[in-house]
């Protein structure tokens, strides 16, 4: 009797519409907003804000992304690490050619930059579905491999680009000098505004529109949905999200990398965390971003902890049984991933200790 | 039988000459007739007469290789669903078309669609004119799901309904688009006597309230007798019969055409 809604009456279509109708639900959202603003920060070591925090948040804002596109408008996408790419690329440039533009100013539009090649990438969607659009959203990724890699414009002649120092109300918030908690707490503001954004279209209009489209495209139209436009709206939110999370992948947690950091391997990692958080929900890209990102780690570590001598090589091969198990798991047994998982034992302690 | 309050008005939609085919097969040929303002206009005939094409066409789903359509005293041309339901068409689907993912209240909401006007920043915002306005069409919304009593299953993803109700939602969804011209492609299919009845009982009503035009399909004679202001009779892709229900109950080529009579006599030529 923990988690109920009984005796909750909503009086008001207006409560009934709130983001969190349920007060447990309320106070839970509550106590973790204390933990990621306060205790997280205070308390939490270098090595986990930036290898577990930050390393979450940022991908959580990806998957976000992604989610919006494949998880709510059923656009399957292998392009992500190149919207990716596009946003870390564009910042570093602004961040190059002009010293003084402010770097959340840069960040914003970054996410501009990977939305119009968002648009461009997105036109095939009018004709092509399915596992032809994962193709042609696959040519995206490698094109833009190839452009960044080959035209020496965008990395202005050298091999990486870079987390161009900058400060934020006088703190160094970005490049290697910057502390673990500053880069913490400017990912953290991105993603907490960034995910109420997410949450709010998708229980509005725009986000009912790219679900009809998911769930039967035909009938959209018929309703007066024109596909064109609201699938092209999801490619440019979805890859805005995707190049802002480039742009911080670079700024806050790498400081330099090469181009090639953003290849198809990461389209597919942001892929799995959908996948096993869970398509179209918000909180499981939080969820598979989270156990993605966490998972290697515990396995680099635990062995040690635990006395059992295991070979980094032996992890890395672990990881991948782990992550193919998981993925077939899910997609064979629970498409909705752990967000449905969370979500049944959250129906569990509703009945709990009754069931009826 | 008609409804006392109600008048049949001017012409609403007017069909000319419509063909069709696919590749080799002739789904409609040469058909005329006229959809009347507050009318229930039903369209029967036997299997593959080409009925849900004929919906199919005045919807924009479908367009006809020859043959004119007068909208409102506009005539059109390839026009596409969506511009169809901009002009106040609604309809629904033999087989359920709905959104299988999504709960009852977010379907009956996609009908209201096209009267929602702020655009997807203030959405983001879910504040402000954009919550009053979410507000406002959920409030239409929960009229409909009244209207069909259907309140108990607002949350419930449709894909899990069983199928009178999925059929009552996807009307619901059509009627939250406060259509002029209401096309329903045999919206009792599949329902026992029960569910019949409070459909008939939906249709007539929302015919009586809202005067909103109707043209559906329908097997069953005896609802089809029972709500229709005016029948027409498809065969073979024609039209063989236009008229009062009771004037085309007597017709000799329907009833030809439902003990397939006129269907040998054609193989046979
Ligand atoms: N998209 C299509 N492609 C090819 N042929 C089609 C298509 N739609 C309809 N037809 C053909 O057109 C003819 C009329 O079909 P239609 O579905 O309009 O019949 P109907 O009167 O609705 O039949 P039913 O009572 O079985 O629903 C049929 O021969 C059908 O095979
Ligand atoms: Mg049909």
């Amino acid at each position: 009797m923990i988690y109920r809604e009984a005796g909750q009456f909503k009086t008001s279509y207006a409560a009934d519409q709130a983001i969190f109708p349920i007060l447990q639900d309320r106070i839970a959202v509550a106590i973790m907003m204390v933990v990621a603003l306060v205790v997280i920060p205070m308390f939490g070591s270098d090595y986990f804000l930036e290898i577990i925090m930050i390393n979450v948040l940022f991908f959580s804002l990806a998957a976000i992304g992604l989610n919006l596109l494949t998880g709510y408008t059923g656009q399957i996408s292998l392009g992500t690490g190149g919207f990716m790419a596009v946003g870390a690329v564009s910042s570093y440039k602004m961040a190059i050619l002009f010293p003084d533009l402010n770097i959340i100013l840069i960040f914003l539009l970054s996410g501009l930059f990977a939305a119009a090649v968002g648009i461009l990438f997105g036109l095939p969607s009018l004709r092509i579905k399915g596992f032809y659009l994962a193709v042609a959203t696959l040519a995206a990724q490698f094109f833009l491999d190839w452009l960044f890699l080959r035209v020496d414009w965008f990395t202005n002649a050298s091999t990486a680009i870079e987390g161009v120092p900058r400060s934020l109300f006088g703190v160094t918030i970005t490049g290697p000098a910057a502390t673990p908690v500053a880069k913490y707490y400017v990912a953290l503001g991105f993603v907490l505004v960034f995910a109420l954004i997410a949450k709010n279209l998708v229980r509005s209009q725009v986000g009912r529109a790219w679900m009809a489209i998911r769930d039967m495209d035909i009938a959209a139209e018929i309703i007066g949905i024109r596909p064109l436009r609201t699938k092209l709206l999801a490619f440019a939110i979805s890859s805005f999200y995707c190049g802002i999370a480039g742009s911080l992948m670079l700024f806050l947690f790498y400081d330099s990398a090469e181009p090639d950091l953003f290849d198809i391997n990461l389209s597919f990692k942001v892929l799995f965390m959908i996948i096993i958080g869970g398509l179209g929900s918000i909180l499981g890209s939080f969820l598979g971003a989270a156990f993605i990102v966490t998972i290697p780690v515990i396995l680099t570590n635990a062995p040690d902890l635990l006395g059992l001598p295991i070979s980094s090589e032996l992890a890395k091969h672990l990881e991948f049984m782990i992550f193919g198990a998981l993925i077939i798991f899910f997609l064979i047994v629970e498409p909705h991933g752990l967000a449905r998982l969370w979500q049944i034992a959250k129906e569990k302690l509703r009945q709990w200790p009754f069931p009826y | 039988m008609t409804t006392s309050t109600r008048r049949i008005g001017d012409t609403l939609l007017k069909l000319e000459d419509i063909s069709l085919s696919f590749g080799g097969v002739k789904a409609l040929t040469n058909i005329s007739f006229e959809i009347k303002e507050h009318e229930i206009l039903a369209i029967i005939g036997p299997n593959g007469a080409g009925k849900s094409s004929m919906l199919n066409v005045i919807n924009g789903f479908y367009h006809p290789q020859e043959g004119r359509i007068t909208f409102r005293g506009q005539v059109r041309r390839q026009m596409r669903p969506y511009d169809a339901a901009r002009q106040g068409i609604a309809r629904t689907f033999q087989n359920i078309a709905l959104f299988k993912g999504m709960s009852t209240l977010d379907n009956i909401m996609t009908g209201r669609l096209l009267k929602m006007k702020r655009n997807f920043l203030w959405q983001a915002l879910y504040w402000g004119p954009a919550l009053k306005e979410e507000l406002e069409h959920r409030k239409v919304v929960e009229r409909v799901i009244d209207f069909l009593e259907i309140q108990a299953i607002r949350k419930t993803p449709v894909g899990r309904l069983p199928y009178g109700l999925q059929k009552r939602v996807e009307l619901g969804r059509a009627l939250a688009a406060e259509p002029d011209l209401l096309l329903l492609d045999e919206p009792m299919a599949g329902m026992n006597v029960e569910e019949k009845e409070d459909m008939c009982r939906f249709i007539l009503d929302v015919n009586d309230e809202f005067g909103t035009t109707i043209a559906l399909i329908e097997h069953d004679m005896s609802v089809v007798m029972d709500i229709s202001d005016r029948v027409v009779v498809l065969d073979y892709g024609r039209k063989i019969a236009d008229g009062p229900p009771e004037e085309v109950r007597r017709n000799k080529d329907v009833i030809d055409a439902y003990l397939g009579v006129s269907h040998e006599e054609m193989a046979a030529e």
